[in-house]
């Protein structure tokens, strides 16, 4: 069965300046590929060139060298873009058009015409529920609202693929939920779902596989229990009312032991120990147990780990004078 | 890559159109194709007409309807140091920016080389005016009329008059009196019923209300010059025997006038005693008669 | 086969003219001829249907150009600007449709607003010929609804598509101001057609007078599209000219649209 989607040695050079021009290296040697039915999340921090890879699968920009396939044909076919949806970064589309206007403009330029056209757009308003707003003009939209329109219109032709630009940048906790749960809802119905993000946690809840993306380059790829990116490094234990004997007991130890609010402390524990087995303990002498949270790597620890610098957006380097 | 992306039909059409393109310019139909720019003027026509783009012939009403009110203020103006100085400036521009602008020659014609203080009284003008109209448009035989025209009631060449009024004839479609015209004026040039011919065959070919009223009106003074000279004859046989009668009342009296003469205006003759001669009065709209002296615009 | 999706592009173009107002012009060009026919009476000599003749032409002409100008410019940098160019171009729909429809846009706006400013004029012109005396009328050039004029109107028409293109054309790749700029620069130069042609008779240089006649073919000839003084005075238009002109008028803006479509092809949306 072919990928859904897969890149090759995708590399993407950007001229900068007027008169020397020099070559800004978005993205380089990057070659993934993502299965049917997969949930797949492209992970990195800001400038890494997630937005550059997902704009070369739909040929809004040309690659430098490498090629780019969707659903076996060449990204940029035309007839492919039938089956395919996209939601771009912050996306804007004509402010004084209402959500229903839109998404029948659009539906309109893909062909849909008359009851058929109505009734997509009508469905789509329910999905992503712009039900009661639908009528008022895009520009009154909140930023969650028009996240929730954007995905209506990536769904326009219920699309086998559906690429999606950070869903939940900018959005409160509620909105995150949402579009959260709508993606979610699109794993469910089979198709695939490729979304690039800067936020760990929202990768971890959606998607089974991962690649990260770093200063143009592929880090790694896997699942994401398997890569030693996300690996799980030790424990965190909230306690309350813990014997202060105990506590010191800890510190001597070398275990890290920091004061939350009133009584009440966060103990982080290597891996190499059994929280259980001190959570019991703990629990035994008197102490509640608040919470127990595996800790892991961020990102940003990531880099720092592998890289080996302060700065991870040091794009300065990525050019050629 | 990029290479593939230049290409392909779009390159093809471009190139194929930019050739097409250039071609079509080398095979233009119109004769206009290949005429020289108009000749340079000492007006600004030119500079107008540059800037005016495609929309030379609304500047060219503008300045018409500018040329109209100047000429009609200045002729209604009681102000005795008035100018015509810029009606033919304006009907040059006019006929630059739209050589077609038949009435403006026609205007001009007219009312150019009227005698000061009824138009600018510059002949040379209007001659110069109807010359380039009819380079414009070597059809108009209307114009070579004109100047037929001018040559003879304004300048009194009547030679000159009728070599103009042959040429009129020959451009093909002019009216079929002109040779006629040019006949009669050679004969009997300043006679007045050569006069009284041209008029009414001027009026009769009239484009336009005013030159119609224009021909009356001169033909109604060509007739009360035949009133002054009848009446005259009968005002000195009656200054002989008795002396320059006060008023016509004094003739009526000795029954030699029915009434009190009035020209086609219908306004009483006028007795002029320090000259013992007859003019119409010049409250009369047929004042002043043509053959008196031209007076001269002053000095600005 | 579901229908190309230029017709619904071409659709959102007409309807933002209409929503930023462009028909209110044609109130304005409504009154101003009707205004100006009631004075002109008082004014001329008898040339009001010289003078309506060629005020509504000119007016048309200069309406279509401010229409054919700001939105053209607009057609493609707008979107790019909006950012809205991302949901468009990763439907099924080709660079060539995008701008196709664009561009159909324009033209169907151009169409409607000439169209309706056309039937003001003949009303005007219309209402001249029932109530002028008949010793009046035989004073007037050209009929009063001179159908003549329709063929004044059609070849301003087709000027206006030209402009439209080379709008369109700079909107592909640079700002409104520049294609502003640059649109209009052409627009008067492709008066001074004949003049660059000429540019020997004029000019010492011999250079000079080759680069001006090159230029002279190059550069849109605008000046084929004007036969308003022509029709205005009822003198003849030749069949063949007219019919020159449209080949000539067809040939440029399928040549612009086809180096546009070479250039929005191969632009990088950032």
């Amino acid at each position: 069965m072919t990928a859904a989607i897969r890149t090759q040695e995708l590399t993407k050079d950007y001229p900068v300046g007027f008169w020397r021009t020099r070559r800004y290296r978005a993205l380089d040697d990057v070659s993934l590929d993502v299965a049917r039915g997969e949930a797949f999340g492209l992970l990195g921090p800001n400038g890494a060139g997630k937005t550059t890879t997902l704009k070369l699968l739909f040929q809004l920009v040309f690659p430098t060298a490498g090629r780019a396939e969707i659903l076996g044909r060449p990204a940029g076919d035309i007839a492919v873009k039938r089956r395919i949806g996209y939601l771009p970064e912050n996306p804007s589309f004509y402010d004084y058009l209402t959500a229903e206007e839109l998404l029948s403009y659009f539906a309109g330029v893909f062909g849909y015409q008359g009851a058929e056209r109505t009734r997509r757009v009508a469905r789509l308003l329910d999905t992503v529920g712009i039900e009661s707003e639908r009528r008022l003009p895009l520009r009154r939209y909140s930023k969650g609202m028009l996240q929730r329109v954007g995905l209506a219109q990536a769904l326009v032709n219920d699309p086998e693929v559906v690429v999606l630009d950070e869903p939940m940048s900018g959005l409160d906790p509620i909105g995150r939920r949402q579009v959260s749960d709508l993606i979610l809802g699109l794993r469910t119905e089979g198709r695939t779902v490729f979304f690039s993000s800067h936020i760990l946690t929202d990768a971890e809840r959606l998607c089974s596989r991962v690649a990260v993306l770093a200063r143009g380059r592929l880090m790694s790829t896997g699942r994401i229990g398997d890569t030693d990116v996300f690996g799980i490094r030790g424990w965190e234990l909230v306690v309350a009312n813990v014997d202060p004997v105990r506590l010191d007991r800890f510190r001597t130890e070398g275990v890290s032991v920091r004061p939350i609010a009133d009584d009440r402390v966060a103990i982080d524990l290597g891996l190499e120990t059994r929280p259980e087995q001190i959570a019991s303990e703990l629990v035994a002498a008197g102490a509640s147990l608040l919470a127990m949270n595996p800790l892991r790597d961020t990102l940003e620890d990531y880099f720092f780990k592998t890289v080996g610098r302060a700065n991870t957006d040091d794009t300065a380097d990525r050019f050629d004078a | 890559m990029s290479g593939r992306r230049w290409g392909g039909w779009p390159g093809v059409v471009a190139a194929g159109c930019t050739v097409l393109v250039v071609g079509l310019q080398g095979a233009r139909p119109s004769a206009s194709a290949d005429v020289p720019p108009s000749p340079l003027y000492v007006t600004s026509g030119p500079l107008v007409q540059r800037l005016a783009l495609s929309f030379d012939a609304l500047v060219a009403d503008i300045y018409w309807i500018r040329a109209i009110q100047h000429f009609g203020s200045t002729r209604r103006s009681r102000d005795p140091g008035k100018q015509y100085d810029q009606l033919y400036p304006l009907l040059d521009l006019v006929t630059t920016l739209d050589p077609d602008f038949n009435i403006a020659y026609r205007f001009g014609a007219i009312f150019l080389a009227e005698i000061y203080p009824e138009g600018p009284g510059r002949p040379d003008q209007a001659l110069a005016l109807l010359e380039k109209g009819f380079a414009a448009r070597p059809d108009r035989w209307q114009y070579l009329q004109d100047i037929g025209f001018i040559h003879y009631w304004w300048l009194q060449d009547y030679e000159a008059a009728a070599g103009w009024f042959l040429r009129a004839s020959q451009v093909p479609g002019a009216s079929w009196w002109l040779e006629t015209l040019a006949a009669t004026t050679l004969t009997q040039g300043g006679n007045r019923d050569a006069s009284r011919q041209l008029w009414q065959q001027l009026g009769a070919d009239a484009d336009h209300d005013w030159m119609r009223q224009e021909a009356s009106r001169r033909l109604a003074q060509l007739d009360a010059l035949d009133d002054v000279d009848r009446l005259g004859s009968i005002v000195d046989a009656y200054a002989a025997r008795v002396g320059f009668p006060a008023s016509w009342d004094e003739m009526v009296a000795a029954g030699l006038l029915p009434g009190t003469p009035v020209d086609p205006a219908g306004v009483p003759y006028a007795l002029e005693a320090p000259t013992r001669s007859i003019d119409v009065s010049s409250s009369s709209p047929l004042f002043p008669l043509p053959g008196a002296p031209p007076t001269l615009p002053p000095v600005p | 086969m579901s229908p190309s999706p230029v017709f619904p592009i071409a659709a959102s173009v007409f309807r933002e003219s209409v929503r930023d107002r462009v028909p209110y012009n044609l109130v304005i060009f409504a009154i101003l001829l009707m205004g100006a026919s009631y004075l002109l009476g008082q004014l001329t000599a008898g040339q009001e249907l010289k003078i309506i003749k060629d005020l509504g032409l000119a007016a048309m002409s200069m309406f279509g150009l401010f229409i054919a100008l700001f939105i053209g410019i607009g057609l493609v940098s707008k979107e790019v600007e909006r950012r809205s160019i991302y949901g468009l171009l990763s439907k099924p729909i080709s660079r060539a449709q995008f701008l196709l429809g664009k561009y159909v846009g324009l033209v169907v706006t151009l169409v409607v607003n000439v169209g309706v400013m056309s039937v003001a004029l003949y009303a005007v012109l219309g209402y001249m010929a029932v109530t002028e005396s008949e010793d009046f009328k035989r004073g007037w050039e050209a009929p009063a609804l001179d159908p003549m004029l329709i063929v004044a109107i059609g070849l301003i028409l087709l000027g206006l598509m030209l402009v439209t293109a080379i709008a369109l054309l700079f909107s592909t790749f640079s700002s409104p101001m520049v294609s502003a700029a640059t649109t209009l620069g052409l627009y008067v130069a492709g008066h001074f057609s004949d003049d660059l042609r000429h540019l020997d008779q004029s000019v010492d240089s011999r250079v000079a007078g080759v680069l001006g006649r090159l230029l002279s073919y190059l550069l849109p000839d605008l000046s084929v599209f004007d036969v308003k003084a022509r029709v205005v005075h009822g003198l003849p238009v030749p069949f063949d000219e007219v019919a020159w002109a449209v080949g000539y008028g067809l040939v440029y803006i399928v040549g612009l649209l086809a180096v546009s479509i070479l250039i929005f092809n191969r632009r990088d949306f950032k």
